[in-house]
């Protein structure tokens, strides 16, 4: 099979020269220039070979003004600029994003004008065309190859699959009459499916699957649908664009100064206990720059502090996870600016905020367990210290300890002995206050401290408690500390003015 | 100066580090402390009692509504010396109860009066200690097996023997159903006024209604 044949034949089954250059098999940027690829491959422009038509331009151009039987006007200049126009229209200048990503849903006309093509050309050449790969380059990837970079840069925007995501639907005229027939298809070239299946469902996967020259006859086919696809007057009609923003993740470290603020609401029988938290107070700083749907918007956290815990020394990594945004930039100066919002509140500070890629909120999600957390708790014995209890309480060799599920989250959650580790201890005493100890402490993160201080009844140990032989309680819990670098330290501040 | 470094908690001092959040500085850890500071007990539990004829129990009630069933500070046993402590009550061993997941299934279902260990002292009595209250068994406490002198010297709520969880919609009858801190406390004045005649009564409802009249 010559190039040259294939394409005159195509050309007079009313292809257009983008289909063309599919059934050749042209790749990536031979999409660019049609006429200086096919030359290159050897086949003669349309105007140069012997036209039955006659030797005069005018019907020859008519007959490239068609719409192309396989594509029904897909790759035509008509269809970009309709589709350009409509994604102008549609909201898309709302959204402040340099990458998008095409989704574009095809009628299943084309599929089966593809296959209809595919039995044509086994018709005309023979045993040249396989049965089951398909002779041109699939519809899908060629819309990846043409038109995708065509729009992309028509709108000035760089093609990312985590970009904004252009939903367009398309339809033809033909589509719901050429269903129904394949219905009726179906039923004849799968009869044993059809039998045990009282609904046969038509899909798109269903076609590409099961529907190409090996598994379906072209006799068969060729009951319902013309061999090659018959020549229509409308091309694809666009039904709508949807605009869908990218997933932005937004990412920093927070501290925390109140005893009186919770990690997210808190919300008892339907009645909030704390007027704000620390997820409500990023999230209104932060998510109106991204989203107006605040609700949407999920805050994720290295781990969790108590309400009556502060978080203090280079905080705790955070995330929020933006769906649908309309913008996926960050300046240091809009940065900053949420950071010095959000420090006003007195209760809680942000840092090093910044965008960051999806992949690695890995470092949150993942490997828990292994981080170290550094505490500082103020505790008290019923009697002034000592040397031997002060020394008994500096700890530089990891232990391990048995904790049970602590008796004020077991109405909650299942009743699980946890083995943690114990890194360190480092007690000090308060000057003047021989029963107040500040106790330095890292822990396996899942440790909980105050149950490790405590010893809770004796159901963690061995705990402080059970290592001086007293009784020694908790008042107050600092985070100082967690061994996670992540996000990467910036200071917004440094760009300003 | 030569009395300060005499001074053998010297090295043990805390110092704070200055640390600047939110524009203000951040307090020292040190400034919430508070001498009489309530007890981890009197933070998160309401004492409840539970009489098994004249032989008192404790229940610790969390806010949560998890309950420790403990011996009351007034129970004999207390003042006779243990000696053994089994939660293989005979047809079951309570030691024995799994519990999975977050609605801990397959707990052992506990009525008031439902035996949930036997506590031997070494007077030679033995007690049935009840489990006080309706709910079911989320843990028990097997270290008093082992130890059972402990449950004599063990601040308050370390020598519990089990766990309980009731139903929430049981709450406020079990409640009702146990003595406060005060009538407990009234009730033990009046038996040590009117020792002779309640000492034979075994039935608590009788005792009850006897403090009612």
């Amino acid at each position: 099979m010559k190039n040259q044949d294939l394409v005159e034949f195509l050309r007079t089954s009313g292809v257009c020269e983008v289909c063309q250059l599919r059934y050749l098999k042209a790749r990536g940027t031979e999409y660019r220039d049609v006429k200086e690829t096919l030359q290159k491959l050897d086949v003669k422009l349309n105007g140069n070979v012997e036209n039955k038509e006659g030797n005069e331009d005018q019907p020859a151009k008519k007959a490239r003004l068609g719409v192309c039987t396989t594509c029904l006007g897909l790759f035509s200049r008509d269809f970009q600029m309709e589709l350009l126009e409509g994604i102008l229209a549609s909201d898309f200048a709302k959204y402040d994003c340099q990458k998008i990503v095409l989704a574009i849903c095809l009628p299943m006309s084309l599929q089966l004008r593809q296959l209809a093509m595919w039995f044509a050309l086994q018709r005309k050449f023979g045993a040249s065309v396989d049965s089951s790969n398909p002779p041109d380059v699939p519809i899908k990837e060629a819309v990846k190859l043409i038109l995708h970079p065509i729009i992309c840069e028509k709108l000035a925007k760089e093609y990312d699959a985590n970009g904004l995501m252009i939903n367009i639907d398309l339809t033809h005229k033909l589509e719901d009459e050429e269903v129904e027939k394949l219905v009726k298809l179906n039923k004849e070239a799968f009869p044993a499916k059809a039998a045990y299946q009282k609904r046969i469902e038509i899909s798109r996967g269903l076609l590409e699957k099961q529907y190409q020259p090996s598994k379906v006859r072209a006799e068969t086919f060729e009951k319902y649908f013309q061999i090659p696809g018959s020549t229509v007057e409308e091309p694809l009609k666009l039904t709508s664009i949807d605009l869908q923003g990218p997933l932005v993740c937004v990412a920093g470290k927070y501290r925390k100064l109140s005893r009186e603020l919770s990690h997210t609401p808190w919300i008892l029988n339907g009645q909030r206990l704390m007027e704000d938290s620390i997820e409500e107070i990023i999230i209104r700083h932060v998510g109106p720059h991204f989203t107006e749907k605040l609700d949407k918007i999920t805050f994720m956290s290295s781990g969790r502090e108590d309400v009556d815990v502060r978080c203090l020394g280079k905080g705790r990594p955070f995330v929020l996870e933006i769906p649908n945004a309309i913008r996926s930039c960050l300046s240091k100066d809009q940065a900053f600016k949420m950071e010095q919002d959000v420090n006003e509140s007195g209760k809680v500070s942000i840092l090093h905020l910044q965008v960051v890629a999806r992949d690695e909120l890995t470092h949150i999600k993942t490997g828990e367990e292994q981080k170290k957390k550094f505490y500082r708790a103020l505790c008290a014995l019923k009697e002034p210290v000592s040397v031997e209890i002060l020394e008994k309480l500096q700890i530089s060799v990891g232990f391990d300890i048995q904790q049970k599920t602590p008796i004020r989250v077991l109405h909650r959650r299942p009743l699980h002995t946890r083995p943690r580790t114990i890194y360190s201890v480092k007690a000090k005493v308060q000057r003047g206050n021989p029963k107040a100890l500040v106790i330095d402490i890292v822990t396996q993160a899942g440790t909980y401290i105050k149950e490790l201080v405590h010893g809770e009844f004796g159901r963690t140990a061995p705990s402080l408690s059970s290592i001086i032989g007293k009784p020694i309680d908790i008042q107050a819990l600092d985070v100082v500390g967690i061994d996670l670098n992540w996000p990467p330290e910036v200071d917004n501040a440094i760009h300003t003015e | 100066m030569s009395i300060l470094s005499e001074d053998p908690l010297e090295p043990f001092y805390f110092e704070h580090e200055e640390q600047e959040i939110c524009g203000k500085l951040v307090t020292p850890i040190t400034d919430g402390f508070q001498e009489d500071y309530p007890t981890v007990v009197d933070r998160f539990f309401t004492r409840y009692y539970y009489f098994k004829g004249e032989v008192p129990y404790q229940v610790l009630y969390h806010s949560n509504r998890i309950c420790l069933i403990c011996l009351a500070p007034d129970h004999p046993a207390l003042n006779q010396g243990i000696s053994s402590v089994n939660f293989d009550i005979g047809n079951v061993d309570r030691s024995q109860n799994v519990v999975k997941g977050k609605g801990k299934k397959g707990g052992m279902i506990l009525q008031a009066e439902s035996t949930l260990a036997l506590l031997t002292t070494e007077s030679g009595e033995t007690y049935k200690v009840p489990s006080c209250i309706r709910g079911k068994l989320v843990e028990v406490n097997t270290s008093l097996v082992e130890e059972p002198k402990l449950l004599e010297q063990l601040p308050e709520g370390a020598g519990y023997f089990a766990i309980l969880l009731p139903k929430i919609e049981n709450c406020d009858a079990i409640k009702a159903s146990l003595l406060t801190q005060e009538q407990y406390e009234e009730r033990l004045k009046i038996k040590k006024e009117v020792l002779p005649e309640t000492e034979t009564s075994d039935d608590p409802q009788i005792v009850k209604m006897e403090l009612a009249t």
